[in-house]
């Protein structure tokens, strides 16, 4: 069965770039421009995972991932914070939102598809 | 003492001893004189000096004064009293200092006749040692009193030098300033230029009610002392304050009881920053000499005054200065951050491309972009240094400790540049001990500074090897990169170490760089609770050692 994964972000090229990489490795991908509609995709997509940038206008990635979690049968589906802000305490609060794990841009897409496999397959 | 002494000597019946301040003959010492002379005495003294008394006859003459028989003098003012005392002749030394007459000594005998000249010289040289006596005790008050100036105007100098809290050291000026001058009161007002008035700052002697009022006065420069002292740039004396112009503030300090002032303007090269003020319920003049320690205790006020001023300039200048620090360490922080997005963007597609996800590309195609990719990197690499430097001097950098494997860090960095090393016909060795425990501390980071070192041991190595070494001493990871390359100068050992510099500008030229790597590894390594430092032969090679400890306390990493 194809794994359905979500990608918020609001850059579009980043997007992009996630888009071919995750088809390429047979992934269907959902996107999201905003944190709004991610929580919207997510509630009607139903994905398996979901790559959630975290400096996203309006409502920020710590936000989505809290209320995506919160949605109904959402709880467990895992959420990979996706951050070019590596500030101080970035990961306490990224983990504190509820995410599993958390990788700073730029990142290696064949990186990110390494960790992406991890998490599916122990779902 | 004197009048004893002498009285003894000359076996005469009385002795007496009166200083002369110029105007007056003031009784000072008498000897075997009865009560009721003594009473007598009293009543008459002090006496003027004139021709009346057998002393003032002395003083203006300059010279011995005999009288033979008081009764016969027709001149001789004193006779009831002299009778008295039991005496009817008289001798009379002056006591002659430099300056003039400063006193007399006086023997007076029961009969009549004059004295012998041996009596005359003995008392001659009495009234010299007087003198002496007399002028030491003078010089002795003098000195004192200079010292004791001179002691208050220390205390008042280390008052200005050694608090900056303005207030307290008006407060001891003025305090010590009352003291010494001997009044009942005074403050020190402050000059408002841009409104030429006066407000009340420290006050001695003042109660709490008055304080109030003078706090609530207008106090007009044109229209005060205060401001005619500093338009006059010197002091204002008032003997009595009821005989000059009424004003407001005049009418309420005499209501408050008091009758003379003296006002010091305090004065700067900028202008006059305000005045001191002394007061005194009594009317009349001040000394010179007080004058003149006013005008020290106001020149320190001004002083002081300047200092706070200054101060707090320097004070405001820090904090903008801090601030703009502030700003321009955020500003880079978030320009990096900015930065990283679109370079993101072009690596991202660089690798899709590169791993064909839009179809194979020639092998040339694929060269190219693998330096784009790598010069891509390059420019991430130097981004992330000046963020992170920006995060230290923003106070934002911070460990994330968790469980590492030194022995798979060092693997981690040796595939990492083995190609750099082996474009370099470089050795790369790795020389780790067996059964390393795990770490505790921040992976990334470490890695981080490890890859900087070896970096840095490739690019400046032009033949021999690089080796990575690894051990544990006592509780520590003991990690070491040595090259064969040319060394570090002695003196440049501790300052490698230092944000942008690097040893020579021409290396820098050719060998590139931040100058920030090793500024930020000693951080990160410090940040550990470890130490870093370089061991070198110039020609020969340099070592990196690191001390690190095996588990990082939370403690330190949040420092």
């Amino acid at each position: 069965m194809t794994h359905r994964i979500l990608v918020v972000e609001d850059q579009e090229d980043l997007r992009e770039i996630a888009r071919f990489a995750l088809e390429g490795a047979g992934y269907e991908v959902v996107e999201a421009a905003s944190g709004v509609e991610g929580i919207a995709k997510a509630e009607r997509e139903r994905p398996d995972l979901v790559l959630m940038d975290i400096q996203l206008p309006v409502l920020d990635g710590y936000e989505c991932t809290r209320r995506i979690k919160a949605l109904p049968g959402m709880a467990r589906t895992a959420v990979i914070a996706v951050s070019s802000f590596a500030m101080k305490g970035d990961e306490e609060k990224a983990r504190a939102a509820g995410c599993d794990a958390y990788v700073t841009k730029p990142y290696s897409p064949k990186q990110l598809l390494g960790i992406i496999r991890q998490f599916l397959a122990k779902a | 003492m004197i009048a004893a002494s002498a009285l003894r000597l000359c076996g005469a019946g009385y002795g007496q001893v009166a200083l002369y301040d110029g105007a007056l003959l003031h009784m000072t010492a008498f000897d075997n004189v009865s009560p009721e002379g003594v009473e007598a005495l009293r009543r008459r003294f002090p006496a003027p000096a004139d021709h009346g008394s057998a002393m003032g006859r002395a003083i203006h003459s300059g010279a011995v004064v005999q009288i033979p028989d008081v009764l016969a003098d027709p001149a001789y003012a004193f006779k009831s009293e002299i009778q008295t005392m039991g005496f009817r002749s008289l001798l009379v030394v002056p006591m002659l200092a430099k300056d003039g007459p400063i006193g007399a000594i006086a023997v007076g005998r029961a009969g009549c006749g004059p004295f012998p000249e041996s009596q005359i010289e003995l008392l001659k040289t009495f009234a010299d040692q007087a003198v002496i006596a007399v002028e030491n005790t003078r010089l002795f008050q003098e000195l004192q009193a200079r010292n004791r100036d001179l002691t208050a105007l220390r205390e008042v100098g280390r008052a200005v030098s050694s608090t900056l809290d303005l207030r307290v050291v008006l407060k001891t000026i003025v305090d010590r300033a009352v003291a010494l001058a001997g009044t009942d009161a005074g403050a020190i007002f402050y000059y408002r230029p841009e409104v030429a008035r006066f407000e009340l700052g420290e006050t001695a002697g003042i109660d709490q009610e008055f304080i109030i009022r003078l706090r609530n006065f207008d106090i007009v420069a044109k229209d005060s002392g205060l401001g005619e002292a500093i338009a006059q740039r010197k002091p204002l004396l008032i003997s009595d304050l009821t005989k000059r112009q009424s004003n407001p503030l005049r009418a309420a300090v005499i209501e408050a009881g008091f009758r003379a002032a003296l006002i010091v303007p305090l004065l700067s090269s900028d202008g006059p920053l305000g005045a001191l003020v002394l007061q005194r319920r009594q009317p009349g003049e001040f000394p010179q000499t007080v004058v003149t320690l006013m005008e020290s205790f106001a020149d320190q006020s001004a002083i002081a005054l300047e200092n706070a001023r200054l101060f707090e300039e320097i004070a405001r200048k820090s904090r903008e200065l801090e601030i703009a620090s502030q700003h321009k360490s955020q500003f880079v922080a978030n320009m990096s951050h900015e930065l990283r997005t679109p370079l993101a963007a072009m690596l991202g597609y660089a690798e899709l491309l590169k791993d064909g996800t839009f179809g194979e590309l020639p092998e040339k195609s694929i060269r190219i972009l693998e330096r784009v990719q790598a010069n891509g990197k390059h420019l991430l690499g130097l981004i992330n240094t000046v963020l992170d430097i920006s995060k230290i001097e923003s106070g934002q950098f911070k460990l994330n400790l968790g469980e590492y494997s030194l022995d798979s860090m060092i693997e981690t960095v040796r595939v990492a540049t083995e190609s750099l090393a082996s474009a370099k016909k470089l050795s790369l060795r790795t020389d780790v001990a067996e059964d390393l425990p795990y770490g505790h501390g921040d992976e990334p980071r470490l890695t981080q500074v490890l890859l900087n070192l070896v970096g840095n041991a490739i690019k400046f190595t032009d033949a021999g090897e690089v080796c990575i070494a690894a051990g544990t001493k006592s509780g520590s990871f003991v990690i070491s990169v040595s090259d064969t390359g040319p060394g570090i100068p002695y003196e440049e050992r501790e300052r490698i170490f230092d944000k942008f510099h690097q040893v020579d500008g021409t290396s820098t030229k050719t060998k590139g760089g931040t100058g920030l790597g090793l500024a930020i590894a000693k951080d990160i390594i410090e940040m550990h609770g470890g130490r870093i430092w370089v061991e070198s032969i110039v020609g020969r090679g340099s070592t990196f050692r690191l001390e690190l400890p095996v588990r990082t306390q939370t403690s330190r990493a949040a420092a």
